[in-house]
């Protein structure tokens, strides 16, 4: 009897589980990852228990991964998410060489093989900047939900120049701008492009090979995905669950790795 | 029994932690100190003087405080953390600084070390940046300009035959070094790079008859040495400027690799080169700094027109140790602001990918807090590897 296989990634604004057996998603799920990182993997474990329909508590194949992947005290194994990533987004679009994932701390651009194996990766810098952790702090300032950025920015007449690529800083600069008489609009069409620049720096870096998809967090945000469009000419893929990509790699491992 | 196999790892582990703490128990005996920063400082001139060279190292775990009112922060943070504990006293037994005319951080900051610190004694070592018959010549002189400006300090003259004997004494000490090196090969390897990299660090700050006698214990009971287990590890080669802190090798084996081989001040770059002694001493020095040790600092001419010639002749040398040692994968670590280094890095990704092996490209600061949060790429990398 095979066991189950699951992955668990611990993220820093968010923390996501798929369970896995016989190469199928059985179940998953996304919670805030909060401040106690060991009690988020447990909850997480409990609700992929639950959707497995079992009665009983089954043995469980864990790869943990992300941020946070040594808080989960029930891991049999360890990977970075950045191997994660590659094996989750190969199995979803097994045409997809290039992917960034826009995290909350940081974003992290990977090349990968036809097998979804890591040819090259690159994170951000130490701090938060070209992460989407900006997209939550204009989120705040503009007083709008982070689902309504998207829709909000693809209305811009006229997208302002922004320039700062600093998470902390950019708040600063959007407040000037509004100051200026930006419209939201336009100030979110304007952070979306910086933020894609600084996407695509990253990507430009580890080299650009379609299909490139993007990932994490930040890649829900419609507005983001059409900016980098924008800059490469191309469309991108995105998953429909882009924050789940990392998780999904850890349970297809797990499944690989886990005793027969 | 157990304290006997430890050897001189205790003693090495004591200087590490509180570098200097041997100097400061040798001038109470009279003995006297001269710092330095650099692998570009012609030790052997200071040895030579009847001072024991001493080489300024920073401190990763301490923030750099005092030395930021004499030094913005734009300037290499390994050398601003050198001069931060200069400047907080850590070194004060030292009676004077040399800093050579090696990167912009160190040349243009000199005038800060000498009215800063208020040493008796400083000098600045003018090394030419290229290597030719001309720039030998120049650096030769400028050898000799050293020597008499540290002789008058001393109330000495230096002469020929103590310079020759400090070459001798220094050559010993690089050729047990290899030999230390040698333990590496095997895999796994008998010595860890946290160890060595501790060791290395220990002896520049050592008489050079103690570093000497250091590295003979390690010769000896090394070898005597089970390897602690089967398994093997990819084998990593660390290639960057001065690491005098263990942190960073200590992350990358805690991760699961063996750093089994260097390209940096504290190591192969400094410790390969010996000097000639089958020519006047200042002329052999002049050779080893200027010719022999190979740092992005000095321009190296390509002998043949194209590019691949152009990086065989700046970088062949750590295409041989990749070969000797057996190595799998390259960690290319530059800290923050730093030019030389800087300016090379894809001529060095071009060289080494040209060899086949796995690169990673780390940009840092120099603080602990900094390295740790390299721990996702290191481990992505051996990942990727593995």
């Amino acid at each position: 009897m095979s066991v189950y296989a699951a992955g668990i990634d611990i993220g820093s604004a968010f923390s996501k589980g798929v369970i896995f057996k016989n190469k199928q998603t059985l179940g998953f799920c996304c919670i805030p990852s909060g401040g106690d990182y060991r009690a988020t993997a447990e909850k997480i474990k409990k609700e992929l228990l639950s959707k497995t329909g079992l009665s009983s508590p089954a043995p469980i194949f864990t790869v943990a991964t992300g941020l946070g992947a040594k808080m989960v005290g029930f891991a049999d194994v360890i990977r970075t998410e950045l191997s994660c990533h590659a094996r989750g987004i190969i199995t979803i679009f097994p045409s997809v060489r290039t992917v960034v994932d826009i995290g909350d701390s940081y974003s992290r651009a990977l090349r990968i093989d036809e097998h979804g194996h890591l040819l090259k990766f690159l994170l951000s810098g130490k701090c938060a900047g070209g992460s989407a952790r900006i997209l939550k702090k204009i989120a705040k300032i503009l007083q709008v939900k982070l689902e309504e950025l998207g829709p909000l920015s693809l209305r811009s007449q006229k997208q302002v120049d922004f320039n700062t690529n600093c998470a902390v800083f950019a708040e600063s600069e959007a407040v000037s701008r509004i100051a200026e008489g930006a419209s939201k609009e336009d100030l979110l069409a304007g952070i979306h492009r910086a933020l894609a620049a600084q996407v695509n720096n990253l990507a430009e870096r580890v080299g650009i090979e379609k299909d490139y998809a993007l990932v994490g967090g930040g890649a829900k945000d419609e507005g983001l995905v059409k900016a980098v469009e924008l800059m490469n000419g191309f469309n991108l893929v995105v998953p429909s669950e882009p924050l789940l990509t990392a998780a999904l790699g850890a349970a297809i491992l797990a499944e690989e790795m886990a005793p027969a | 029994m157990e304290e006997k196999q430890k050897g001189m790892w205790p003693l090495v582990e004591k200087y590490y932690q509180d570098y200097g703490s041997r100097a400061r128990e040798l001038k109470k005996d009279g003995i006297k100190f001269m710092g330095y920063i650099c692998s570009f400082v012609p030790v052997e001139i200071i040895r030579a003087a009847g001072f024991v060279p001493f080489r300024i190292r920073g401190n990763v775990h301490e923030p750099i405080t005092k030395g930021n009112t004499q030094l913005e922060t734009i300037a290499c943070p390994f050398m601003r953390s050198c001069f931060d504990l200069s400047f907080k006293g850590h070194y004060d037994f030292c009676e004077g600084v040399i800093i050579p005319h090696a990167c912009d951080s160190m040349t243009r900051s000199y005038s800060v070390w000498k009215y800063s610190l208020g040493l008796p004694y400083s000098h600045f070592v003018n090394v030419p940046h290229t290597v030719n018959a001309a720039s030998l010549q120049f650096f030769e002189a400028e050898l000799n300009t050293f020597r008499k400006s540290l002789g008058r300090y001393a109330g000495k003259e230096i002469n020929t035959a103590e310079i020759a004997q400090a070459i001798t004494a220094y050559n010993q000490l690089r050729k047990k070094v290899k030999a230390l090196y040698e333990l590496r090969k095997t895999n796994p390897p008998l010595v860890s790079g946290t160890e060595m990299a501790k060791l290395l660090t220990v002896t520049a700050g050592l008489p050079v008859e103690e570093a000497n006698l250091l590295c003979d214990q390690a010769l000896d009971q090394l070898p005597q040495r089970t390897a602690p287990s089967d398994k093997k590890f990819p084998r990593i080669l660390i290639d960057g400027a001065c690491i005098d802190n263990i942190d960073l090798v200590q992350l990358v084996e805690e991760s699961g690799a063996s750093v089994v081989a260097d390209d940096l001040c504290l190591g192969m770059r400094d410790f390969w080169p010996t000097t000639d002694v089958d020519q006047d001493p200042l002329k052999a020095l002049s050779r080893r700094y200027l010719e022999k040790l190979n740092c992005p600092r000095t321009f190296r001419q390509s002998p043949g027109g194209s590019l691949s010639d152009d990086l065989q002749a700046r970088f062949g040398d750590m295409g041989a140790h990749i070969k000797e040692f057996g190595v799998d994968g390259i960690i290319i670590y530059v800290y923050k602001y730093c030019d030389p280094f800087g300016f090379e890095v894809s001529a060095r990704k071009a060289y080494l990918s040209s060899l086949g092996v796995s690169i990673l490209y780390l940009e840092d600061e120099y603080s602990a807090g900094t390295i740790g949060r390299l721990r996702t790429r290191i481990q992505a990398f051996l990942e990727m590897m593995g």
